[in-house]
Formats: structure tokens, C-alpha cells, sequence
């Protein structure tokens, strides 16, 4: 007989979750307009769905698997499983509590954890430490930067937690698409061995399709950007991120982007902005804040300042062929996971990098650049002034870079960041 | 005898030397390298001298922090410094390979700020190598593919008509050689009375990496005569440390914990032990590259290969037996999250031992030596 509540407290972080999203819900419902936001209170609902479905499917007794966001949570749907989100998770509770994830980043630091490591893999390791998730396994590729095979030992060597580790090359190639597929193959398979269940790949293909169609609603609200003014409010960017994992390869997900897409077809036709008038047409090439969930509306209705994309919002990766054979099927998710957000941009030198940024200030229209550089994210500190010259020279547009923690408010400030880009955004006007 | 002005170890106190100099002049090349995890072997073969850069020396990175923010590493940011003011000129070729997240990067920034600025006309040709960072039969195959090709590059970038297999088992036997005396000379350090201290090692294991291996294995057998019958150190008042963790490339650091009261008995660095206790297998003679490839993937890894941590903790325990050694030093560069999570593991598992463990943080110049010093002195007296 399962005991439900103790399957339950093997994530007693998504029941923390689960409490912000529903107690943020309804504030925003209860506070804001009818039309208010939509992209949060659509969001919000699906998520606030899908955290109850999760923690049913704890008490149920199925296995809590961790895992890397390179590596895609639907991938994860070949078995009956709760995934988690290694970083997705720190930084969604850094987003909804009081205190954010700072208190599971200080007991992890406490245990010797180095400050400068990524703060998206603190969280849950602070949490694990405390035994609030228990995992029955963790699955990560060997990427995007150092802070994941430097973190993730943590798991095996200290809390005995099998870890499973695809191994994701360096180089953008086609002999690397194919590596990489072996590598997804043979690492599910582990993964099923370790759990006790064998990969249904026809249940995979189900939701590899859902996300099939995601990607065409996702390019359709991409071309709907490229109008003036920008037909799509900040906070989605926030909550596409979120949705990107919680709602991956789920109907909630295609819902999600349909209701969005429809609404950003009407702002268009009509012309009409979110929350007035656009000024400033932003890209951010990196992250958003994650503890500042409101920065995005401050910034459309206090500076008008659009966020027309951030890393985990220009994604056009290939919808992945699920009508062919299983080697199609691999090499499929192998290249979509190579082409994910940061995952891309990270396992491939900087030249790729910055002609999509130039593109993008092109084809988009883009009046600046706010590159967020993240204390954890090593591989991307020799590319700011490298992008800002191109910038400079090809578009004629400037950079702003502010050194900041995206998960931990006590590095820089919500006030010293959103100081930082009014004064910048006073240059611009 | 003194080591204090030896020619050879005074290799180490600068980038370019004269045997650099002398080799070049008979318009030979010089192929820069970051990390340890490239086949130096392919390299000797083809008849260019793999230079391992160092920024030893350096203490400010006012021109490197232009393109590299504060967040990053900085030894790295030292040798772009070195090299935006044009200390590595004299390259022909730059070999980089994904050791860490911050040495990986300095391929662009070589090709777009150093190789490619103001009045620098060389052209100087660049390679890459792609490491899987697990270590699996798979992960060996890609990773043979990868040298296989660098071979096919550096063939046609040399015009080298063919690296030959003779010329592969030839490299093979002196790069055995030279580990092989780079490990009797850790023999004269490790025993009871050491014949040298840490910082004379690791000025041997630097010079070794910037000249001909040939002639550097010249040098590290007459070094070990003059060893041998060198009257041991007193180090009866010293606690013996193993030091362990980021590069270290300037004897500054090893200096000031030596004059610390301690003396560096043994090491777990990549101017150290992890680069010479591993040679080159000759299981397949019809194959020489396999078995430089082989050395290279499953010997004693350092951090960034993250599933092999417990080999890597068993060399520390085996060290500190070997070494008798009385405490161990973990010391991390800043922004190092690789051997920074190493280390925090080592950390809770050395407890075990009940051995003294001291885990610091520091720069690559030293600009916080009191802070160090008083750090380090603590804890040898504690010992």
C-alpha cells in the first residue's frame, strides 16, 4: 500500500511551488483587470494545473526523476514519471517566494558549494541536502558549461542519487547530431533500467508531436514580433521560459501558445500595445531576471520598453520527424536538444552566436541590447564586448551589460539592476 | 649543488626562451596549447614544439578584462593579456580544446583580438578538439575521431606530406621517457628527505612544457644527478602538504606556502602529477595514435570529466600515504566551478582520513598573499 503522503514529501519543493503559483494566481485575478497581463494569468493557470497533476502522480508512487533543462523534460515522457527540473526549479520559486530560493543557495554554499557557481543548480542541491526532493534518478547532459559537471557529482557522490550523463559534444556537426542522438538513446535506456520501466517510444512520439505543433504557434508569435508595436507583452517571455519546462510536451503547453497567439493576432491587426505606447524595442541576448518577476511589466509600463526576445525565447530548432524509425526519432531530439536555448549558444563557438543577434536586431528592429551577464555562466563571459562591437559596427545599436546573479537578488539588487537600464534607456529616448 | 640559478628551471620565469628562439630560427614551428588533455605526442611527430602557455609573471589583466568579464577565470585572462600585448606572437599554430568554459573561449578571442589585430600579419593557424567530458567506450571512439582529423589538419596546415606511424611511435618513446623522469624526479620529492622542494618542481614540470622534448629530457637527467647527489632538505620543522586543485604556473603561490612552514610533499596539479603518471601504452604498434588517444582519454582525469571523481579521490588518498603527508591543501582559482566542486567534495570525504584539510579560494596573481599567508599559516599550525 503506498503511503501517499510520504510519496507525496519526496517534492515537497513542487508542493512550495504549487502554494506561490495558486496564492499568485489569485492575487492577479484578483487584482488585475480582466485583460490584464493575460500571458500570467494564462500561464499561471496551466502551470497551477499541471503542479496538481505532478504532485497526484507523486502520491501515486511514480519515480521523481531530476533532470538538466538540456535536456528536454518531454524527452522524460517515454516513462511514467514526475520530472523535475534541476534549474528550472530554483529559479521558478526565486520567482514566486519572498525570500526566493536564497535560503536552499546559503545551505548549499554553507557545505562548500563556491559562490560563483550557477545559482539555478543551488537551489535544488540546497534542497536535496535537505532531503526535500528525493530523487530516484537525475539525467543530464554533459552541457551547457562547467557549473553542470561541476554541480552535478553533488548528487552521486554525496547523496547517492544515480546519475545518468548523455554526453553532448562541442562542435556543431553532423557527426555530432548523431553522437549525441546514441548518447539519448543509451542514457533512456539506463535511465528506464535504473527506474524499473521500459522507454514507450510511442507514447514519446505522442508528445514530441504536441511539441511539433508548439514550435509553429512559437514561429508564428515570433513573425508577429517583427511589427511596431511589439503585439506580445514582456511577461511572456517569463512565462514561455517556465512553460518551456512545466508544461512540456503536455495539451496545457499547445493551449498556452494558442491563446497566446490569438491574442497577439488581435493586438496586431489593431495596432495596439500591451500597456501603451512602445519606445524602446529591447533584445535581451541572455536572461531575464528570474527574482524579479514584475521587471518585465515595470519595464512596458514605466520605460516602454519592449523584451522582443531573451535566450530561452528565439528558439527555432526543427520540429523533430516522428513518422520514421527510431534512429530518425533520436537523431531528431539529438539535433532539437543541440538547438535548444543557452545549449546552442553554449556548445558552439561565439560566431553563430552573434550573427543571430545581428539578425535578430535586423529583422526585428531592435533600438539596443541588455545582456544579463549571469555569475554562474562562464562560457558566455568573453562574448559581451565581442557582440557589443557587432552591435556597434554592423547595426548601429548599443549594449548594455549588467554583471548580475539572474536567481539571487543579493548579488545586484532589483533596484541597482532597474536603475541601470532607466539611465540607459535615457540615452536611447 | 643549487638549483637557485639553473638554466633549465629558469625556463620557467618566462614565456619565450632560447630554445624557442633557436628553433624557430630554423623555421620550425611552435604550437600554443592550454590544457593537458591534448596529444602532445601528434604534435612532437609533426615536428612543431607544443608550447604549453602559461601568463607566469603577470599581475594585472587591464587589457584581457576589455573582453572578458570578472566573473571569468583569471589565469586565462592573464595569458590573453600576455597576448594582446603580444607576448605570444612567436606562435605558428593554437591548439584549443574544451578543457574548462574559460580556456575553450580563447579560440575566438585569439582569432578575432590576438591573431587578427593592428599590424600582426602572421597568419597563424588554429585547431580545435572536442573532449567528451564522460568517460565511455563511446566517448573514446568520438574522441579518436577527433585527433584523427587534428592529424589531417595539422598535416595540411604544415604541409607535413604524412605523420607517419614511425614517426608517432618515436614521440611515443620520448614522451615516455620524459614522463618517466619527471616521475623519478617526484620520487627525490616524495621520500623522507626530499632532494627539493615543491616550488623546484614545479619550475622542472614548467620548463619542461615550453622547450623540445628532447632536450628536455636532457635536462631532467642531468637535473636528477645533480639530485642525487644533492644533500637532502631539512624539512623535520615543516608540515608535508599535498597541494591539490587549479593550475598553478608561477612559484609565487607554491613560495609563499612553502615559507609558510610547510613543504609541498606531493600534488594533484596539471604542471604535476596528472600530466606524467599515465604513459603511453603500446598495446597496438599498427596503431600509435589509438594508443596516444587511449593515454590521453582514460588516464587520471582532472574535474571537468565529471563522472570520475572517485578515481580521482583515490589518487589523493594513495598520495597521501605515499607522501606522508600531514595535511592537504584544496586551493581553487576564483571562478574555478570546476575544481571549486571538486574540491567541496574532497572536502567532506577527506574527513574520513582524519587528515587536516584546508579549502582556499584565490586569484592567479597574487594580490591577496597577507590574506593567503595568514590563512595558510593557520592552518599549518593547527597541524
Amino acid at each position: 500500500m503506498v503511503n501517499r503522503v510520504e510519496m507525496e514529501n519526496r517534492i515537497i519543493p513542487y508542493k512550495m511551488l504549487y502554494e506561490a503559483v495558486a496564492s499568485t494566481q489569485g492575487l492577479v485575478d484578483g487584482i488585475l483587470p480582466a485583460h490584464g497581463i493575460p500571458s500570467l494569468k494564462l500561464g499561471l493557470g496551466h502551470i497551477k494545473s499541471v503542479m496538481e497533476d505532478f504532485i497526484v502522480k507523486a502520491g501515486e508512487g511514480l519515480p521523481i526523476i531530476g533532470h538538466h533543462f538540456s535536456f528536454p523534460t518531454e524527452y522524460l515522457y517515454c516513462f511514467e514519471c514526475v520530472p523535475v527540473c534541476i534549474e528550472a526549479t530554483s529559479y521558478f520559486l526565486a520567482a514566486l517566494l519572498p525570500n526566493g530560493s536564497e535560503p536552499y543557495y546559503d545551505l548549499i554554499t554553507n557545505w562548500g558549494h563556491p559562490f560563483h557557481t550557477c545559482s539555478s543548480q543551488k537551489g535544488t542541491m540546497g534542497m536535496t541536502l535537505d532531503d526535500l526532493f528525493k530523487f530516484e534518478a537525475i539525467i543530464t547532459p554533459t552541457a551547457p558549461c562547467d557549473n553542470t559537471y561541476a554541480s552535478y557529482p553533488f548528487f552521486k557522490y554525496h547523496k547517492n542519487i544515480p546519475l545518468i550523463t548523455p554526453d553532448l559534444p562541442f562542435l556543431k556537426a553532423e557527426k555530432s547530431y548523431r553522437y549525441h542522438a546514441e548518447e539519448i538513446k543509451l542514457g533512456l535506456e539506463k535511465l528506464g533500467k535504473v527506474i524499473g520501466q521500459e522507454p514507450n517510444y510511442n507514447k514519446l512520439k505522442q508528445v514530441l508531436e504536441v511539441e511539433n505543433q508548439v514550435t509553429n504557434l512559437q514561429m508564428e508569435i515570433f513573425e508577429l514580433k517583427k511589427a511596431t508595436p511589439c503585439p506580445v507583452e514582456n511577461m511572456f517571455n517569463v512565462m514561455a521560459a517556465a512553460a518551456q519546462i512545466y508544461l512540456a510536451g503536455r495539451e496545457e503547453k499547445l493551449e498556452f501558445y494558442r491563446q497566446m497567439l490569438e491574442i497577439a493576432k488581435f493586438r496586431y491587426k489593431k495596432k495596439e500595445h500591451h500597456a501603451g505606447e512602445e519606445k524602446i524595442r529591447s533584445i535581451w541576448p541572455y536572461m531575464i531576471v528570474f527574482f524579479d518577476l514584475a521587471m518585465g511589466e515595470w519595464l512596458d509600463r514605466h520605460l516602454g520598453m519592449s523584451i522582443l526576445f531573451d535566450i530561452f525565447n528565439y528558439n527555432f530548432a526543427d520540429p523533430i520527424n516522428t513518422k520514421s524509425d527510431l534512429e530518425t526519432l533520436f537523431y531528431g531530439m539529438a539535433k532539437k536538444a543541440m538547438e535548444a536555448p543557452m545549449t546552442k549558444q553554449s556548445a558552439e563557438f561565439y560566431y553563430p552566436f552573434i550573427e543571430t543577434c545581428v539578425q535578430l536586431a535586423k529583422d526585428f528592429s531592435a533600438d539596443c541590447f541588455i545582456f544579463t551577464s549571469h555569475l554562474g555562466c562562464k562560457q558566455f563571459g568573453s562574448v559581451p564586448q565581442l557582440l557589443r562591437e557587432a552591435l556597434r559596427d554592423e547595426v548601429g545599436i548599443p549594449m548594455l551589460l549588467i554583471d548580475l546573479d539572474v536567481g539571487d537578488a543579493r548579488f545586484a539588487s532589483e533596484k541597482i539592476i532597474r536603475e541601470k537600464i532607466k539611465l540607459f534607456a535615457q540615452t536611447l529616448l | 649543488m643549487s638549483l637557485e640559478n639553473d638554466p633549465f628551471l629558469n625556463i620557467s620565469y618566462s614565456i619565450i626562451n632560447p630554445y624557442i628562439e633557436d628553433w624557430q630560427k630554423s623555421n620550425r614551428k611552435v604550437v600554443g596549447y592550454y590544457c593537458t588533455y591534448i596529444p602532445e605526442e601528434l604534435l612532437h611527430a609533426a615536428e612543431l614544439i607544443p608550447f604549453r602557455i602559461r601568463a607566469t609573471g603577470t599581475k594585472d589583466t587591464d587589457l584581457a578584462d576589455i573582453y572578458m568579464v570578472r566573473f571569468t577565470c583569471s589565469f586565462v585572462r592573464a595569458t590573453l593579456d600576455l597576448a594582446l600585448r603580444g607576448n605570444y606572437d612567436f606562435l605558428d599554430g593554437f591548439l584549443v580544446c574544451n578543457s574548462c568554459d574559460h580556456s575553450r573561449r580563447m579560440f575566438e578571442l585569439f582569432n578575432l583580438k590576438v591573431f587578427n589585430r593592428e599590424n600582426f600579419n602572421k597568419k597563424v593557424p588554429q585547431f580545435y578538439l572536442a573532449l567528451p567530458h564522460v568517460i565511455t567506450d563511446e566517448g573514446f571512439e568520438w574522441y579518436k575521431k577527433e585527433v584523427e582529423e587534428l592529424k589531417e589538419e595539422l598535416e595540411k596546415a604544415y604541409q607535413i606530406k604524412e605523420i607517419t606511424n614511425e614517426m608517432l611511435l618515436e614521440s611515443i618513446n620520448i614522451y615516455n621517457e620524459n614522463r618517466k623522469l619527471l616521475r623519478n624526479i617526484h620520487k627525490l620529492r616524495v621520500q623522507e628527505k626530499p632532494k627539493l622542494t615543491g616550488s623546484e618542481f614545479l619550475q622542472i614540470n614548467m620548463a619542461n612544457s615550453s622547450i623540445p622534448k628532447d632536450i628536455a629530457n636532457q635536462e631532467l637527467n642531468r637535473i636528477i644527478s645533480a639530485l642525487k647527489s644533492r644533500k637532502a632538505i631539512d624539512v623535520s620543522n615543516k608540515k608535508r602538504i599535498l597541494l591539490v586543485g587549479s593550475i598553478v604556473d608561477d612559484i609565487d603561490f607554491t613560495q609563499l606556502i612553502e615559507n609558510s612552514g610547510a613543504f609541498i610533499a606531493s600534488d594533484f596539479l596539471c604542471f604535476g602529477t596528472r600530466n606524467f603518471n599515465d604513459d603511453v601504452q603500446l598495446v597496438n604498434y599498427d596503431d600509435p595514435l589509438e594508443n596516444i588517444t587511449k593515454r590521453l582519454y582514460y588516464r587520471l582525469s582532472c574535474p571537468r570529466m565529471m563522472d570520475d571523481h572517485l578515481r580521482r579521490l583515490d589518487f589523493l588518498k594513495e598520495e597521501i600515504n605515499r607522501a606522508k603527508v600531514d595535511g592537504v591543501l584544496l586551493q581553487r582559482i576564483n571562478n574555478c566551478d570546476l575544481h571549486g566542486c571538486d574540491n567541496m567534495l574532497f572536502t567532506h570525504e577527506l574527513k574520513e582520513l582524519d587528515i587536516p584539510v584546508l579549502n582556499i579560494d584565490r586569484e592567479f596573481y597574487q594580490s591577496d598573499t597577507t590574506r593567503l599567508q595568514t590563512r595558510i599559516e593557520a592552518f599549518i599550525e593547527m597541524i
